[in-house]
């Protein structure tokens, strides 16, 4: 599904160039749940990014779904992030005075999809959170689990091959952030593809797999059998 | 995107924040309400002066002495003070021998002090016929009579006199008929009083107006034999153009001449008269509203930078949206609804007040001060105001709307 091979970022920094990313190569296969992790600074949110089709690569190849980033358009990127990518940000980034309806809508209003089918989408990824009896409360007066999973929700939505998660329990206390590695996990369980950027051990293990990012380049790449530690981590 | 969701977002995103749309619009408002005001006035203007002319009388023509001018706005030269004696007697008797001339009535024109008593009173008066007062639909008496054919024949010093001037010489107390006026130290009987005041075309005070005999005034207070002019009234059955035509053939022959170039006299039927009027006020009013339009265009400049502002509040939403699929079209399209429906529910509020100031005025003119102003309120004004306003969303909207659909997903979703 995702196939990166001797990816390179370079940012113009102050008229000076920085490698974030300086050679990374890995794959991806449908159905897994991978965690990138790394220290502060490391490449991991420039990777996941690129990944998620929210930027470009300077250099190397990344194909998603067999087809290359470097063969499409902005406007094709944005088709592709909107039908097969669902985003979790650590800071939710939801519209504050919308509802939790109107902020899962929002993925589906550039979609395909016709306005008529679209409240069963809603009501169903809504569902899907824990958070029905929310549906029509603003996104502001929310505590931040509820935040997450309505974000969850709408990553989900467009019923996406893919969900990229950028440091998703970053800003909620433990129990919350338990709840939402829980619906990631159970997404995964269900044939849905994670990859989890963080910096979190005790979050990196909720994946099966655990990709290690320094100084740009991936220092491991490790299968994790038995998960059985992240239970009480979180917790 | 649909249009639909496209509209939908904006205006959720305007009623958020209600109290800085209505006074992001309100330079939108004040610049279409200028607009439509000035308009406004420039229309009444307009339909004062033609219904003026309008008022004259039907089917007239007016014959002018002097060639007619190059210029589609430059006057005649007997109108800049330049003596042509070309119209005389002849002209007129040639005139009412053509069958599609029902009338030919000369006029001279000149000023004078009318005294009476102690009170003097500068006024214009017009020598002319009996048939001055067939004629002209504003030349009808109220009080006593009109002078006769008998009258201009035998040279009597009668006059038909203006209200007005009737009111400022004799007062409300005396009746001005049967008494004596001196124009330029000559006696006239006061036989009339014309009915209506006011203005009427071209700037001729009807209301101070003294109408006496023709004979009188060429001979006796301006020492002349030609005329000023002469209205002719076209027989009904004939086509107004036709006659003009046939007037036109009829003096050339009368004066001799053969290049048409060389015209000595000018004819202008009613309809020319409006559509040279109509032509000037049309450009008062398009000067009107050029004046009134600066205002749009502060206005214009104000929504484009509060928009700029909107772009830069909202960065992380944009990120968003751009990050869950939204391409730089559908960033650009929402934010350029945004503000054409800033302008445009503007420039329905700009109409609406417009409109209110207009009706107002005319009812304060009307009611408080007895000022005849005509209430105009022209629907094209109505719909210059919608485009305009359109107009200025799209055009003070689309560089921030621009801005805002080329940012960086990254950059935008990133932003503090």
């Amino acid at each position: 599904m995702i196939e990166v091979n001797d990816l390179k970022k370079e940012y113009l920094e102050e008229e000076t160039p920085t490698k974030a990313l300086r050679g990374v190569t890995f794959s991806i296969d449908k159905g897994e749940f991978v965690s990138i992790m790394g220290p502060s600074g490391s490449g991991k949110s420039t990777l996941l990014h690129i990944l998620s089709f929210l930027d470009r690569p300077t250099g190397g190849s990344y194909k998603f779904q067999g087809k290359s980033i470097d063969d499409m358009t902005d406007k094709e990127l944005a088709h592709v992030r909107n039908k097969d990518m669902g985003f979790v940000f650590q800071s939710f980034n939801l519209l504050s005075r919308l509802t939790v309806y109107d902020n899962v809508e929002i993925p589906l209003i550039y979609s395909d999809i016709p306005p008529k089918k679209r409240s069963t989408l809603v009501e169903e990824a809504v569902r899907s959170v824990g958070l029905e009896e929310k549906l029509y409360t603003e996104a502001g007066k929310l505590s931040g689990g509820q935040k997450q999973r309505v974000a969850i929700a709408r990553a989900l939505v467009t019923d996406p091959n893919v969900i990229f998660a950028d440091e998703p329990t970053g800003n909620l206390d433990s129990q919350s952030g338990l709840q939402v590695m829980e619906i990631l996990e159970s997404l995964h369980h269900k044939g849905r593809t994670v990859v989890l950027v963080t910096h979190e051990t005790q979050t990196a293990e909720f994946a099966n797999r655990i990709i290690k990012i320094k100084d740009g380049m991936v220092e491991s790449d490790k299968l994790i059998t038995a998960n059985h530690l992240r239970s009480g981590n979180l917790k | 995107m649909l249009f639909r969701d496209a509209f939908k977002t904006s205006t959720r995103s305007l009623t958020h924040g209600k109290m800085r749309s209505i006074l992001t619009m309100l330079g939108i408002v004040i610049g279409i309400a200028s607009v439509i005001i000035l308009m406004s006035i420039g229309q009444s203007a307009q339909d004062i002066i033609l219904g003026q002319v309008q008022s004259i009388g039907s089917n007239l023509i007016i014959i002018i002495p002097g060639a007619p001018s190059n210029g589609r706005f430059s006057s005649p030269a007997s109108a800049q003070g330049i003596v042509i004696t070309s119209l005389q007697q002849r002209d007129v008797d040639a005139l009412e021998r053509e069958p599609s001339v029902s009338l030919a009535v000369p006029e001279v024109r000149g000023q004078a002090d009318a005294v009476y008593g102690n009170n003097n009173v500068t006024v214009g008066f017009t020598g002319s016929t009996a048939d001055f007062f067939t004629v002209s639909n504003l030349a009808k008496v109220s009080e006593g009579q009109t002078f006769t054919k008998s009258d201009v024949d035998s040279g009597n010093h009668v006059a038909v006199i203006g209200p007005d001037l009737a009111k400022t010489l004799f007062g409300p107390n005396i009746n001005p008929i049967d008494k004596t006026v001196h124009l330029k130290g000559v006696s006239f009987r006061i036989i009339g009083v014309l009915g209506k005041g006011g203005t009427g075309a071209f700037g001729v005070d009807i209301g101070n107006l003294v109408v006496i005999p023709l004979s009188v005034a060429q001979k006796q207070l301006l020492g002349i034999t030609y005329f000023n002019v002469i209205v002719a009234q076209a027989n009904p059955s004939y086509d107004i153009n036709f006659v003009k035509s046939r007037m036109t053939f009829v003096l050339r022959q009368d004066h001799g001449i053969t290049d048409p170039n060389k015209d000595d006299f000018n004819i202008q039927t009613q309809a020319d008269i409006l559509s040279i009027l109509g032509s000037i006020t049309s450009i008062l009013t398009l000067f009107l509203a050029s004046i009134a339009s600066i205002s749009l265009i502060v206005g214009g400049i104000g929504i484009m930078n509060i928009m700029l502002v909107s772009v830069t509040e909202r960065t992380r939403e944009i990120g968003l949206r751009k990050a869950v699929g939204a391409t730089d079209k559908d960033i650009l399209q929402q934010f350029l609804i945004e503000s054409v429906l800033l302008t445009f529910a503007g420039g329905v509020i700009g109409i609406a007040l417009g409109a209110g100031v207009v009706g107002l005025a005319y009812f304060v003119l009307s009611t408080f001060f007895s000022i005849g102003w005509v209430f105009a309120f022209p629907i094209s004004s109505v719909i210059l105001g919608l485009v305009v306003s359109g107009v200025a969303g799209i055009a003070f909207g689309i560089y921030p709307a621009r801005k805002a659909g080329k940012k960086n997903p990254i950059d935008a979703l990133r932003y503090e």
